[in-house]
């Protein structure tokens, strides 16, 4: 008796396979989007999170680097250094670049930083060393790898040519990856050479944060300063009003989608067993009973498509991180119990529209 | 109306009429139908296809509601019973034999039978003992793992008495249950159902158009147009 929900899905072995298959490729694609927002919202602010700095000092109004400007000058980065408490008050010049390698162009966050103080260099390098000469660059490893730069490789950057000294990670933002060089390189490329995007800022040891950061304020009203906190809150919050929703929009309509096939699965099996569910009624069946069955094959063929999905994820997340290295996906266990556990709650709801079938089947069908 | 002293009815038909409305016309399947059947009686509904006899078993197993007059199952008006408990009263009082056998093809013999079982929340290892049993009884042991796809029509006949016998119902209902059989087996299931009656103190309600059940019945009402002419 308790066999009768699988051995009715297996009687139809076609359609039980593309319905797992189609539920799958919905769970797939969850788990996918869900993996790249957790990629790119890591990714992108992971520099931020980082960094060293004990305040971020940018032009009044700005309160990102993501998709803000600011600009700060030499005068005033001179005079922030000298407030007190302020240990190291390091100029940092983020500009939107272009690395050309042979018929391939490719668009950077160029990050130009004083090598000598290490602030806003790269967070973390994995081959290589941080530049340390105006003709160095340290490229993203993403960006690196799906232009096959390595190293040691010449790059060509707006009429420059420079060398690849390093490789770093945590500096892929999924549409941009970060590149450095030295600050007085970024500045030669821009013409302006006092100028800087912003200021970090290491406090003296011992000092309040809080209050060297009202000293700047009161310093120089006409910028703005952050404490690590709020400005990696600030970007957070920037990049997850950017297109990130977008994903989560798309995972939606991939659980809708697959509540639907579900739900069509469901329903035709029973129309197809119509008779039996009118027999079951007949003899005396209680309705709970009924509805367990239909509950029963929703959640049946959401553990097999769950687990058909994670077979298939991880290897093809492996092939697109190949194909397309900037593509940078991040899972976790709590993520992926997560979906499932929204997969089984689409499948209750599948089986949910599906009972509604058994309402309009009729004793007097079985004396038929 | 027969008359079987105190012994109250296990099911009354009193002025019985049920009409069917379609998109536009009346059909009255069943006019005007008055009988009482007791425990230990074969009662054979006799008529030509369409004569309301399965009408009338739907209405004596409380699986649709009269247009007119009353049906009373257990000595109570079925109006009276909510669908809960006309769904309880099928699990544990009323047994079905359909024409077409009507097994679960997904289900095995045993399981079958187990299924009444279930619905009377007998418990699952009181469902296997009493599945065997019955399998046992109807001399069709064999049969238990077998899906009704792979069994003869006798076969699956037997399997259909043994559901039906399952819940040790009071009320059996049976359709036609020599229909799709050959007159051997016919014969041989008359019988099962005549010992239930006798033996099992059981009331049988037979529809059929087979005029051979008669010799084996207690009673034959006669259905013409709905009607009751004998």
């Amino acid at each position: 008796m308790d066999m009768y929900a699988v051995r009715t899905l297996r009687s139809q072995p076609l359609r039980l396979a593309l319905t797992i298959g189609g539920v799958s490729l919905c769970i797939v694609l969850m788990f996918f989007l869900l993996a790249v927002y957790r990629g790119v919202a890591d990714g992108s602010v992971e520099y931020i999170r980082r960094n060293k700095a004990d305040l971020w000092v940018l032009q009044r109004n700005a309160t990102n680097i993501l998709r803000g400007s600011s600009l700060v000058s030499a005068a005033q980065g001179e005079r922030i250094s000298r407030v007190p408490g302020v240990k190291t008050a390091a100029p940092v010049l983020f500009l939107l670049s272009t690395i050309r390698k042979g018929e391939k162009v490719g668009t950077i966050f160029l990050t130009g930083y004083e090598p000598e103080s290490g602030l806003g260099g790269p967070p973390q390098l994995v081959q290589g060393r941080a530049v340390q000469t105006d003709e160095d660059i340290v490229l993203d490893r993403s960006f690196a790898e799906k232009f096959r730069f390595k190293v040691g490789d010449p790059v060509d950057l707006q009429g420059s040519r420079l060398q690849v000294v390093g490789i770093s990670r945590g500096t892929n933002a999924f549409v941009i990856q970060y590149a450095f060089v030295t600050l007085r390189f970024a500045r030669a490329l821009i013409g302006f050479p006092g100028l800087a995007t912003c200021y970090l800022v290491q406090i003296d040891r011992g000092t309040p944060a809080a209050a060297v950061q009202e000293k700047v304020r009161l310093a120089l009203p006409g910028l703005e300063v952050y404490d690590h906190r709020t400005f990696l809150d600030n970007n957070i919050r920037e990049m997850k009003s950017g297109f990130l929703p977008l994903l989560y929009t798309v995972a939606a309509i991939g659980a809708v989608v697959l509540t639907v096939i579900l739900s069509l699965l469901l329903s035709v099996n029973i129309l197809e067993r119509r008779k039996d569910f009118a027999v079951f009624k007949t003899l005396g069946s209680p309705l709970g009973f009924l509805w367990g069955l239909v509950i029963k094959q929703a959640l049946l063929i959401a553990s097999a498509s769950s687990v058909a999905a994670l077979a298939v994820f991880f290897p093809l997340v492996r092939l697109i991180e190949k194909l397309a290295p900037e593509v940078s996906a991040k899972s976790s266990l709590g993520q992926i119990i997560g979906i499932v556990l929204v997969v089984a709650l689409m499948s209750l709801l599948s089986s949910l529209i599906s009972i509604q079938r058994l309402r309009r089947i009729y004793f007097l069908e079985v004396f038929a | 109306m027969n008359s079987h002293g105190p012994r109250p009815p296990i099911a009354g038909l009193a002025h019985v009429t049920k009409t069917f409305n379609g998109h536009d016309h009346r059909t009255t399947a069943v006019r005007d139908v008055s009988f009482e059947a007791f425990a230990g009686e074969l009662i054979l509904l006799l008529g030509p296809s369409g004569s309301g006899k399965t009408t009338l078993l739907t209405l004596i197993a409380g699986l649709s509601r009269p247009t007119a007059g009353t049906v009373s199952l257990f000595g109570r008006d079925i109006e009276r019973f909510s669908a809960k408990e006309l769904q309880r009263l099928r699990a544990e009082k009323i047994g079905f034999i359909f024409q077409t056998f009507l097994l679960i093809d997904s289900l095995t013999a045993r399981e079958n039978i187990e299924a009444v079982l279930r619905f009377n929340g007998t418990g699952r290892s009181a469902r296997r003992t009493k599945a065997a049993a019955l399998l046992r009884r109807l001399q069709i042991e064999y049969l238990a793992g077998r899906f009704p796809r792979t069994m003869s029509q006798g076969e699956k006949q037997r399997v259909a008495v043994a559901r039906a016998m399952a819940n040790d119902a009071e009320l059996i209902i049976a359709d036609e249950p020599t229909g799709s059989l050959e007159t051997k087996q016919g014969l041989g299931i008359i019988r099962i159902l005549h010992a239930l009656a006798k033996e099992g103190n059981k009331c049988v309600i037979v529809a059929s158009h087979d005029l051979r059940l008669a010799e084996f019945t207690d009673r034959v009402i006669r259905l013409e147009d709905g009607r009751m002419t004998s």
